[in-house]
């Protein structure tokens, strides 16, 4: 939304490195850990990104075989609240720049 | 609202407490795991820890208030809607930090597959692992009968 409606030629702020680095899509990745018992990480997936139960095991699997998997993609801000919520659950969660798109 | 009710064996549970209490302590001030993110800046980082530590320490009070006097006297604990998440993620914090700091000679490969050898254990590292099985087997119960509540919530 603009604040200045009548105004159509506004030149853009300069934008900082991180801004920048914050632009396009970001991948949120789980990585394995030899604690967290897999029904919990499975009711984590479902819970947080409302996995249906297979869904939820797959990403588990791939997780617990593969050491990690991509279980979101999208603009950084919600892949943020994504990560945020999985640490809130204790597990380990981070950003990924998607390079593949 | 849903409630399930545990009775525990005191005589075993209760020397337990001693480890999860130690290790709640010395969750004060760390995250049970360090959780670094790149690319953020000084203040939101700082905000985004300290934000996460507050909520440990919430979830690790409301497991530790399942042992009260209640539980001393008859070796009841409850579970419901209201505290199952908490409990969870308290025991998830709490089987982290042992496995960190107490059972660090135990391997991935041992803890994933449930292939530990206890008997090969020193009798402070039998403790340890026997708390961290304990914790195991509450979140399974928890998961096992408030998973409805839990994902609806």
């Amino acid at each position: 939304m603009s604040l200045f409606p009548g105004k159509t030629e506004v030149a853009p702020a300069p934008r900082s490195e991180t801004e920048l680095a914050h632009t396009g899509l970001w991948r949120v990745v789980v990585l394995n850990d030899p604690v967290n018992l897999m029904s919990y990480v499975v009711l984590v997936f479902r819970k947080v990104f409302g996995f249906d139960e297979g869904t939820a095991r797959r990403h588990m699997l791939e997780v617990h075989e593969q050491g990690r998997s991509v279980v979101w993609s999208g603009l950084r801000e919600k892949a943020e609240a994504y990560v945020y919520t999985l640490q809130q659950w204790h597990l380990t969660a981070i950003l990924e720049p998607d390079e593949a798109r | 609202m849903k409630r399930v009710e545990v009775k525990l064996g005191l005589p075993v549970v209760a020397p337990l407490l001693d480890i999860i209490k130690r290790t709640v302590d010395s969750l004060g001030e760390e995250l049970a795991v360090p959780q670094p993110l790149r690319d953020l800046d000084e203040e939101l980082g700082s905000a985004w820890k300290n934000e996460l530590l507050t909520e440990q320490t919430e979830d690790c009070r409301r497991f530790l208030a399942l042992f009260d006097s209640e539980f001393f006297s008859t070796g009841m604990i409850a579970f419901d809607d209201d505290n199952a998440e908490s409990v969870l993620r308290a025991c998830a914090a709490i089987r982290l930090r042992l496995r960190d700091r107490e059972l660090h000679e135990v391997s991935d490969e041992a803890l994933e597959g449930a292939g530990v050898d206890a008997a090969k254990l020193d009798d402070a590292a039998q403790k340890t692992y026997l708390c961290y099985v304990f914790l195991a087997t509450l979140q399974e119960l928890i998961i096992q009968h408030l998973d409805a509540a839990i994902l609806d919530g």
